[in-house]
């Protein structure tokens, strides 16, 4: 932190574009991970009336609510995720046990978005924040 | 003539090959072991090789020893599934090509004797082109050094009986009509495609037993399934078991048919030399998933193993493996012929039938009697547009089923959850009551296991050294939809005999398909009240990639003495599969569909190949593990055999890939032994 506010002296400019790539990082990743979770939302009110499984709506919400919080930049972000991926982790355990080509779709995905929402959250604004 | 089996070392594999051969000497048959002279193996179809050279400890030293090339490759639009299954006989290799060109090559150099083409046309081509076998016959009657005195004989895609000498490939001008039998004769109007062969005929005490693929799905009035025996000398007709008409045991009358639209035998039969029966797996009747318009004699007989006597064309026993099938649950694989213990636990001549539905029966040969215990279960009528025409119960195996446990909703899969998602919807949108869930119109139903198997036509294999039954199998549901009429015309479904507008590779008069007919395919059934759609393997929309969770095919080992499982392996590597058809690479083993049987030998080792995956492997008999593979350039839907030239031990398949495998085509056949 300290090292990025002193180049950011040094070389304002510089360091606008730099974080500007990251700003669009993680907008992308916002627009990317709303639509996931809508399309998994939708599809899991579909699935719940229906009569199969409350995984998919909750999910799908807990994504859109990440997404609008990466939109806003905000860090909770990867907090509310680390917590979706934790509830998906058991709820994966818990339907198919240790059955690795049952894991793939039920974990594969959601990890590889954790790991995005990690990578651009050195980014994101740690609430409320104290002017640089 | 042919014994000159390897019987070494264990003690009981010498008790039991003396036995084998004590008893083919009785009745001079030809003996598996340096040969392979049958199609499975040995006339029992054991798929069973007494041959131990290559051995679990040796079998890292396996390499190829030629590849064969037979150069019959698809015209542009042509569907091939060639499938094929050499003979050896003496130093040759006997087999025909896709498209039934009969072919003779050195069993240990793959260089080529002879070849004959009796010209099929691509017209003629069912499904897929396919010829899984021939049959080598050796009439006794007939002098040493004469011409066709061992013949090969095959039925091919054009519905014709072929008979070629086994040292020339010239046709036998004492068989038919200069070396050809037309097997259309009965049958009513020809239409191309729709009444082919596909399988070894049976050759049982100098009768050339055959039946016919007939297209599925089709018309009720469809070409009948009438299985017919020939003289192997003459090619004369001997017997007609027309299951619908007992009269025509010498042919219909004048201006008449068959009985059309009857259960037809697709697949290899065996025969029993001693007791002189032919046993048929026979098949659904021509529309599967309909049956309200079937006659009784149909209900009587469809999806039953038959045995016919082979002096007279009468049936003598049939045993049902269900009950007014509408499932598409023919019986596919070639039965096999063992001894197997009665109740006092006396051994007796027994046959073993595998099914699509998993279920493994062994009857006695000579009554049809089960000699395991059959069981009942009640079948759901759910959703069913026929609940009156449905059985209230069917029969399994208490012995051994393949079948696995219903598919429940968080079986559902796909690589992300978006399409895990989707095909959860499609599972609670179905309708499904488990196994036997039966055909709906109003919502898909699920059909598990699908009509692929189970079994299907690699079948089964005996070890009868380690007393063991080996069995890959298949293990993947259908979501299948019934069509109204009027729907059908809509979608314009027409019949395979329907003037042919827009023919191209993909959307064939017949069925309307995807590539491969593995994915959604649809046929009109006419003269039935709906047409079928049927998703065979329940792939997803868009992504191709199925709705069930892998495994999709396994092999298992079953103790003969107990019918428990021993050990039970996925089949097939992840490397060729993937999302939208792209390759994975990934060497991780899934368990693919397979088809395509095994050969087992007496040198502990499982040769198959089958699965999707296009790898050629061997396991080891008694633990399941594989020891060895090959990278294959096309899939090897076919079942492997064993034989010896030389000293030598070889293994051979045919890679020649499947259309509904969706495994590539090619036209190599390859060889491999011990490298020295």
């Amino acid at each position: 932190m300290n090292q990025r506010s002193s180049e950011s002296r040094s070389n304002g400019r510089a360091s606008a574009g730099h974080s500007g790539k990251w700003r669009l990082a993680t907008v992308v990743l916002a627009l990317a991970l709303g639509a996931f979770g809508m399309a998994l939302f939708g599809g899991g009110v579909w699935l719940m009336a229906l009569g199969g499984s409350w995984y998919y709506t909750l999910t799908g919400a807990g994504c859109v609510i990440t997404a609008v919080m990466l939109w806003r930049q905000r860090f909770g972000a990867l907090y509310l995720f680390a917590v979706i991926w934790g509830l998906t982790l058991i709820w994966a355990l818990w339907e198919v046990g240790l059955n690795w080509w049952g894991l793939v779709p039920r974990l594969v995905a959601i990890t590889v978005i954790l790991l995005l929402i990690l990578a651009v959250s050195p980014s994101l604004r740690r609430a409320p924040r104290s002017a640089a | 003539m042919f014994l000159s089996v390897k019987c070494r070392s264990a003690l009981a594999l010498a008790v039991s090959c003396a036995l084998q051969v004590q008893i083919a000497q009785a009745q001079g048959m030809p003996q598996v072991g340096s040969d392979w002279p049958f199609y499975g193996g040995d006339h029992n179809a054991q798929r069973f090789s007494p041959l131990k050279q290559i051995t679990p400890a040796n079998v890292g030293r396996l390499e190829r020893a030629f590849v064969y090339h037979t150069r019959d490759l698809p015209n542009p639009g042509s569907r091939y599934s060639p499938e094929t299954t050499p003979v050896k006989v003496g130093n040759d290799l006997l087999m025909c090509s896709a498209k039934n060109i009969l072919i003779s090559i050195n069993a240990a150099t793959g260089k080529e004797n002879w070849r004959h083409d009796p010209g099929v046309p691509d017209q003629a081509i069912p499904h897929a082109a396919a010829c899984r076998g021939v049959a080598v016959y050796t009439a006794p009657e007939i002098p040493e050094s004469a011409q066709c005195r061992s013949r090969v004989v095959e039925a091919t895609l054009d519905a014709r009986l072929v008979a070629v000498d086994l040292r020339t490939g010239e046709p036998c001008k004492d068989f038919g009509q200069n070396g050809t039998v037309d097997l259309w004769e009965g049958l009513g109007k020809k239409v191309p495609g729709w009444y082919a062969v596909t399988a070894p005929p049976t050759i049982v005490n100098g009768v050339v037993v055959t039946g016919a693929q007939i297209r599925d799905g089709q018309d009720e009035d469809a070409p009948s399934g009438v299985i017919r025996g020939y003289d192997a000398v003459n090619g004369k007709m001997a017997w007609a078991w027309d299951l619908g008409n007992p009269e025509n045991v010498h042919g219909p009358a004048e201006g008449s048919t068959y009985t059309r639209g009857t259960p037809n035998m697709w697949t290899a039969a065996v025969g029993d030399e001693q007791l002189g029966y032919v046993y048929l797996p026979i098949s659904n009747s021509s529309i599967d998933y309909y049956g309200s318009n079937r006659s009784e004699e149909e209900n009587k007989y469809s999806t039953s193993l038959v045995a016919v006597d082979v002096k007279t064309g009468k049936d003598v026993w049939h045993f049902q493996t269900i009950r007014h099938d509408v499932w598409d649950y023919d019986l596919g694989s070639q039965p096999t012929l063992l001894d197997f213990p009665d109740k006092d636990g006396k051994p007796v001549a027994a046959v073993l039938l595998p099914t699509k539905q998993g279920d493994i029966y062994i009857l006695d040969r000579a009554t049809g009697e089960p000699l395991v215990p059959i069981g009942e279960v009640k079948a759901p009528k759910g959703g069913s547009v026929e609940p009156q025409f449905l059985a209230n119960t069917q029969p399994t195996s208490e012995w051994h089923t393949l079948r696995k446990a219903p598919k429940t909703e968080a079986d559902m899969w796909g690589f992300s959850p978006l399409d895990q998602l989707m095909c959860r919807i499609q599972f609670r949108q179905a309708n499904y009551e488990g196994y036997l869930t039966p055909p709906s119109v109003d919502r898909p139903w699920i059909q598990y296991p699908g009509y692929n198997g189970g079994s299907d036509w690699g079948s089964v294999a005996i070890d009868p050294v380690r007393r063991l039954l080996i069995a890959n199998y298949n293990d993947i549901p259908n979501l299948n939809q019934l069509i109204p009429r009027v729907q059908a015309d809509k979608l314009g479904l027409k019949p395979i005999y329907a003037p042919k507008v827009d023919e191209t590779s993909l959307n064939k008069a017949g069925s309307k398909s995807g590539k491969g007919e593995g994915g959604a395919s649809a046929y009109p059934q006419v003269n039935a009240p709906y047409a079928i759609s049927v998703n065979a393997g329940w792939r997803n929309w868009g992504t191709g990639v199925p709705c069930s969770a892998p495994p999709y095919g396994g092999i298992r080992a079953i103790s003969l003495d107990t019918g428990k499982t021993v050990w039970d392996e996925p089949l097939g590597t992840a490397r060729r599969n993937g999302p939208f058809g792209i390759p994975s690479h990934l060497p991780l083993n899934i368990g693919l569909p397979n088809n395509g049987g095994t050969v087992v030998t007496a040198g502990g080792l499982t040769f198959v190949g089958a699965a999707t995956d296009n790898l050629f492997r061997a396991i080891d008999t008694a633990t399941g593990e594989v020891l060895w593979e090959d990278v294959l350039t096309a899939g090897a839907q076919a079942n492997p055999i064993s034989y010896e030239v030389d000293g030598e031990q070889y293994v051979l398949v045919s890679a020649s890939g499947h259309a509904f495998m969706e495994t590539g085509t090619s036209d190599e056949i390859i060889a491999y032994k011990l490298r020295k």
